[in-house]
C-alpha cells in the first residue's frame, strides 16, 4: 500500500524526483522519517488546531504546505499565509526548511520568504514538529525580534503599529 | 525525598518546578484496586518523543530523566546539539545516559506482543495514508479529466456516432476489447504527479479488476479503472444494455451517444436514470471550460460518502442535484411504441417482462417533461447500480 512512502528505496526509480532535496541516507532511516511524518500528520489531523494547518503537497511526504492565520490582537489578524516545509532525510534530527510562500512583510522574514527563527536553525531540537514550528512562526508574527531584522524597513516601522498595519494590509497579496 | 526541607529553606538552590512544588503525594496502592489509564495517555507515556513511536531500548538521561529510544537519542546527540532534546539540559555524551531496562520491562508487560502492536500501528498509518492520498487522487483525476477533454474534442469531430462503452458493474468478464470504463470518475493511470503510481488511489476501486483491465491509458478516453465500485457482488446476475436517446424526444445533437452499459440485474430503472443524469451532467461540465474544482466529481461518482478531503469542498453542486427524475427511461414494445418504465422496476424484471430475447436489452432515454425541482437534499449521491 504505502510502499512508495515506507520504502523509498524500492520506489526510488519512480520517486527520485519526489525525494530530491533530501540527502542520501539508508532506506531504513528514510523509512523512519516517513513514519514520523505520518505520525505527525495523523496528530495534526486529529488535533484540529485553530489558525494553523499543514498537509503534504502531493503524495510526497517530504514536502508539505502549511497555512498560518495571523493571531488575534496582532496586526496580522485576518491575514492568512502559506508556507512550504521541506523535510531533509535527516529529519527530525535536522530542521525542515521552512519558507513563506505568501509574501510576508515582517522584520524577521526576508523578501524570498526566509524566516529568521532560532528554532529552525541552531536551536532546533528533534522534539519540534510541524505543529510546533507553525505555532512558533505564528507567534513570531506578533512578536518579532527587532534586534536582528532581515527586513529593516519592517523593523523600523514596527514601533508605529497603526502605520505598520496600514502598510501590511495595503501590500498583502495572497 | 527531602523536598519539603528545600521548599522551606529558599537559601538552597534546588530548583523545583511548579508541578513539583504543588503536587500532593500519591498513596501507594496495596489492595486489588485497578486504575484505568486511557490508551492515549498511556501512549504518551510510553512514546519516544523523537520517533513518536513506542520506546525501544529505552535510554534515560541521567540528569533530567527524559526517556528516548536508544537509537533516537544516540542519533540526536551525534547530529547536533549536545543537549537533551526535551529540556536542553547539557548532555555531554552517551555517558550522560543510562539504559532503562525497567522501563523496557514495563512496556513488554503492557504490550507483550510488540509485533502485534506494530502491525496495528501500520494499519492505522496506512489508513491515514490513503486519506492523504485522496488528495493526490483528486488532483490526478483532474489531470485525467483534462486529458479526456482534449481527447474528446478530437472525437467529437468525427462524423460517426461514437459509442461510449461503459460498465459500472463488478463483472470480471468483459466481452468487448474496448475499454469498458466510465470516463468520469476513474482515478486514471494517466500522468500522476511525480510519476508515482498511486497504489492507494481509491482503495475501494482498485479492488476490482485492477489487473484485467486491458486498456492502456490511451484506450478509449484514457482513464482506466472502474469507478463506482462496491465489492462482493458476484458476476452472477448481470445485464447488458444498449442505451440510446429517444429518437423522437431528443434532438439529434443532444447527447447523441449510444451507451453500452453493463450492470447488475437488480439495479432499478431509477438507478439507471440517475446514472445517466450524472453522466450527462459530467459531460456537459467537461465540455465547458475545464476549470478546477473537480473534487466533487469523484465524490459523486464514487459515492462512498466520505465527507473529508479538503479538496472536495469545491462547487460540484450541480452534480449533487443530479436526480433520477431528470430523465425518463423508455422501452420499445412490439409495434414500435415507446413505453415509459417505472422507476422502481429492476432491470431484471424489465428484461423478463418486456424484452425476453437473448440479446442486450435496448432502452431509450429522454429528459423528463416537467422537470421537478432538484431536491436540495439528495440522499444518495452515487450513481446507483451497486448492490441494488
Amino acid at each position: 500500500m504505502a510502499s512508495q512512502n515506507l520504502d523509498p528505496a524500492a520506489a526510488a526509480a519512480s520517486s527520485a524526483a519526489a525525494l530530491k532535496g533530501s540527502e542520501s541516507g539508508s532506506s531504513a532511516t528514510k523509512g523512519s522519517v516517513t513514519k514520523r511524518l505520518q505520525q505527525e500528520l495523523m496528530t495534526l489531523m486529529m488535533s484540529g488546531d485553530k489558525g494553523i494547518s499543514a498537509f503534504p503537497e502531493s503524495d510526497n511526504l517530504f514536502k508539505w504546505v502549511g497555512t498560518i492565520d495571523g493571531a488575534q490582537g496582532t496586526v496580522y489578524e485576518g491575514l492568512r499565509y502559506r508556507l512550504s516545509l521541506d523535510f531533509p532525510a535527516g529529519y527530525p534530527y535536522q530542521a525542515p526548511r521552512v519558507k513563506f510562500v505568501t509574501a510576508c512583510f515582517h522584520p524577521n522574514v526576508d523578501e524570498q520568504g526566509f524566516i529568521c527563527l532560532d528554532i529552525l536553525k541552531e536551536k532546533w531540537s528533534a522534539l519540534y514538529d510541524v505543529r510546533s514550528i507553525l505555532l512558533s512562526v505564528q507567534s513570531l508574527l506578533g512578536e518579532p525580534n527587532n534586534d536582528s531584522p532581515l527586513n529593516t524597513a519592517a523593523a523600523e516601522l514596527w514601533a508605529n503599529q497603526d502605520a505598520f498595519r496600514a502598510h501590511l494590509h495595503a501590500t498583502f497579496q495572497k | 525525598m527531602a523536598a519539603p526541607v528545600n521548599v522551606q529553606t529558599p537559601s538552597k538552590t534546588w530548583e523545583l518546578s511548579l508541578y513539583e512544588l504543588h503536587r500532593s503525594p500519591q498513596e501507594a496502592i496495596v489492595d486489588g484496586t485497578e486504575v484505568a489509564v486511557s490508551p492515549r495517555s498511556l501512549h504518551s507515556e510510553l512514546m519516544c518523543p523523537i520517533c513518536l513511536d513506542m520506546l525501544k531500548n529505552t535510554m534515560t538521561t541521567k540528569e533530567c530523566l527524559h526517556r528516548f529510544c536508544s537509537d533516537c537519542i544516540v542519533t540526536a546527540l551525534r547530529s547536533g546539539n549536545k543537549e537533551c532534546p526535551t529540556c536542553r539540559k547539557k548532555l555531554v555524551s552517551r555517558r550522560s545516559l543510562r539504559r532503562d531496562s525497567n522501563f523496557d520491562a514495563l512496556i513488554s508487560k503492557i504490550y507483550p506482543s510488540r509485533d502485534e502492536y506494530e502491525a496495528h500501528q501500520r494499519t492505522v498509518l496506512e489508513r491515514l495514508n490513503r486519506l492523504h492520498n485522496k488528495e493526490a487522487l483528486s488532483s490526478s483525476i483532474e489531470e485525467g479529466l483534462r486529458q479526456q477533454a482534449r481527447y474528446r474534442n478530437h472525437r467529437v469531430k468525427k462524423p460517426t456516432q461514437e459509442s461510449d462503452n461503459t460498465t459500472f458493474s463488478g463483472g470480471e468478464d468483459n466481452g468487448d476489447s474496448r475499454s469498458h470504463l466510465s470516463h468520469d470518475s476513474a482515478p486514471s493511470n494517466t500522468p500522476h504527479p511525480r510519476g508515482q503510481t498511486p497504489p492507494e488511489a481509491g482503495p475501494s476501486r482498485k479492488r476490482q479488476r485492477a489487473s484485467d483491465d486491458g486498456s492502456g491509458p490511451e484506450a478509449d478516453s484514457g482513464s482506466p479503472t472502474p469507478p463506482l465500485r462496491r465489492h462482493k457482488e458476484g458476476p452472477a446476475s448481470e445485464i447488458e444494455l444498449v442505451f440510446r436517446p429517444h429518437p423522437q424526444l431528443v434532438h439529434a445533437n443532444d447527447y447523441n451517444q449510444t451507451r453500452f452499459v453493463k450492470t447488475t440485474a437488480n439495479a432499478t430503472v431509477d438507478h439507471l436514470s440517475k446514472y445517466l443524469a450524472l453522466r450527462i451532467a459530467l459531460e456537459e461540465r467537461r465540455t465547458e471550460a475545464q476549470t478546477e474544482n473537480r473534487g466533487k466529481e469523484e465524490g459523486g461518482a464514487e459515492g462512498e460518502g466520505e465527507s473529508g478531503g479538503t479538496s472536495r469542498s469545491g462547487d460540484g453542486s450541480s452534480l449533487n442535484n443530479v436526480s433520477e427524475k431528470q430523465y425518463t427511461i423508455y422501452i420499445t414494445t412490439r409495434g414500435g411504441q415507446f413505453s415509459t418504465l417505472n422507476g422502481s422496476l429492476t432491470l431484471e424484471l424489465v428484461n423478463e417482462k418486456y424484452w425476453k430475447v437473448r440479446k442486450p436489452l435496448e432502452l431509450y432515454y429522454a429528459p423528463t417533461k416537467e422537470q421537478p425541482q432538484p431536491q436540495a437534499t439528495q440522499q444518495q449521491k452515487s450513481p446507483p447500480p451497486q448492490d441494488g
